[in-house]
């Protein structure tokens, strides 16, 4: 077995945090809505289906989970023989792994939907507008991205908090909204903005998939560059 | 012997301080090597460049042929516990279990008769442990690991001094069965003491002695009685430290003392006293200040 691959079960040794609260949680928050969506019948106005947008909470979490391996578990994962390279690289095998199969029974959840009229209180829940509204095999891959760069961003925020504890950790996000202003103020002097409107509204989802996933690879580089000097 | 852990030069330093400052010591494989020295000597820090967790500023490092910081060849033959280890959200179990995936020569039947030694419930989570348990499941992971080279920084920590006992008595029997280099850092010297093949004292930074443990039995002596027989005894002699209580007096006498050298004390009517380990690091660590240059020579590991 790889070190990679060890890595990766060290950290689902104890998989509540990683299946049962990503997934406890989403259960809850689909209950809560089916619930809501039922006690108030859909008019002629609304949307069809009625989204919720809840399945952001998913995201959320799977960004605590990111954050959560690298914060809690890097200092054991070091006893254990593991050098830093081996331990990231094996918790991002991880986070690809989850997003794979995450995405798939998220795509498999929303096929049901689908077929169920959205559950029969006509909830859009598995369901996002553009994001998520293509063929199945698309709204999967779009999930994957998406799921696997929240993950990684939650791993180099982790990595941060772990060496540079909070005041690092807001520096971090300082220098994220730097950079931001700095391109949105290079955009305003070149006078771009129109550009960069047509780029995104003219972005396919499978564009935007592409988008999600060339970011995932950028915060994995960034984070392995980070985690190098990172100490315990 | 070829040793296995090996640093020349190593310097150490934070913003404002020199944790390790020009440490150059080896260390043998196959042997158990005491790391010794006050609080905030630097010892931690020693064991978390070795084990690659920190970086030196300076000098080399090399364990088991190369250098371990981001050594996946040289770590994965590693352990190192920590006295302050952090653990993630998991049982007794599940650290063990994940542990025996990452070391071939993992021992799970030591492990368990480790456990029931320390009566450390396998079912418990980690954080609801004891200081004492937490250092006890260290020991259980440090020795059943069975790692080539096997460091612990303070591992009894919190241990009550019937578990301390276990520690010592299954460390010896298992390096018995399974001969490997451990390096251990302690503040109980002198209880610890039967266990080490040598010593290295760290104080300030810096290795102020290194030395085979055998070496250092007789090294210094303590020579008390009247005041006027013990100057007479330690004339001309390198002394560490001189009391006087009215008519007596108490010196530590460096050097090994011949046979003649004892009757001559017994005919002055003193008494011979050995330096412990303990002692003796305390004097290596400048506690009290040596009025004479310290000579350790032909002891030196």
């Amino acid at each position: 077995m790889s070190t990679l691959v060890k890595v990766a079960r060290y950290h689902l040794v104890q998989p509540v945090l990683y299946l049962a609260i990503a997934w406890g949680v989403l259960a809850f928050g689909f209950a809560v809505n089916v619930i809501i969506f039922a006690t108030n019948p859909a008019t002629a106005t609304d949307p069809d289906p009625r989204y919720t947008g809840a399945l952001s909470s998913f995201f959320t979490l799977c960004f605590v989970r990111g954050w959560y391996t690298i914060g809690k578990s890097l200092p054991f994962g070091l006893t254990l023989g593991v050098s830093r390279r081996a331990y990231y690289l094996g918790t991002a095998l991880l986070a690809v792994v989850l997003a794979c199969a995450d995405g798939l029974a998220l795509t498999g959840l929303q096929a049901i939907e689908r077929a169920t009229g959205g559950w029969g209180v006509d909830m859009g829940f598995f369901r996002v507008p553009y994001l998520l509204g293509g063929p199945w095999y698309l709204t999967w891959l779009t999930l994957f991205a998406g799921l696997t760069l929240v993950f990684v961003y939650g791993m180099w925020f982790g990595i941060v908090h772990r060496r540079w504890s909070l005041v690092g950790t807001i520096g971090f996000i300082a220098a994220q909204v730097t950079v931001l202003l700095a391109a949105g103020l290079g955009v305003t002097w070149a006078h771009g903005w129109a550009s960069v409107g047509h780029f995104f509204t003219s972005l396919t989802a499978a564009g935007l998939t592409g988008l999600l996933a060339a970011l995932a690879v950028a915060l994995l580089a960034g984070g392995h560059a980070t985690i190098r000097r990172a100490t315990v | 012997m070829t040793p296995a852990i090996s640093v020349a030069g190593l310097t150490r330093r934070y913003r404002d301080q020199v944790a390790l400052d020009d440490v150059s010591v080896e260390i043998a494989a196959g042997s158990i090597t005491g790391l010794l020295g006050r609080n905030g000597a630097g010892k931690t820090t020693l064991l978390r460049i070795l084990a690659g967790q920190e970086f030196p500023s300076s000098g080399s490092v090399s364990v088991l042929g190369g250098p371990p910081a981001e050594n996946d060849h040289v770590l994965r033959r590693m352990v190192f516990v920590r006295e302050d280890q952090a653990y993630p959200d998991i049982k007794v179990c599940h650290a063990l279990r994940a542990t025996s995936w990452f070391y071939p020569n993992w021992d799970a039947g030591l492990a368990d008769s480790l456990l029931a030694d320390f009566g450390l419930p396998p079912g418990k989570a980690i954080k609801k442990l004891s200081r004492g348990m937490r250092s006890a499941l260290g020991i259980v992971i440090g020795l059943a690991a069975r790692a080539e080279v096997t460091l612990f920084d303070e591992p009894y920590a919190g241990l009550d001094a019937v578990a301390r006992q276990v520690f010592y008595d299954r460390l010896l029997a298992d390096y018995a069965e399974c001969p490997r280099t451990i390096l251990l850092s302690t503040h109980l010297i002198d209880e610890a003491a039967a266990l080490f093949e040598s010593v290295v004292v760290i104080d300030g930074g810096r290795v102020v002695l290194a030395a085979a443990a055998d070496g250092l039995r007789g090294v210094a002596t303590t020579v008390s009685g009247p005041v006027l027989a013990v100057d007479e005894f330690t004339a001309g002699r390198p002394v560490w430290n001189r009391r006087r209580l009215g008519s007596q007096a108490s010196v530590v006498t460096v050097g090994q003392l011949d046979a003649d050298r004892r009757a001559r004390a017994r005919s002055l009517g003193l008494d011979l006293a050995p330096l412990t380990l303990q002692q003796l690091v305390v004097h290596a660590a400048g506690w009290p200040a040596a009025p004479e240059a310290v000579n350790l020579e032909g002891t030196n590991a």
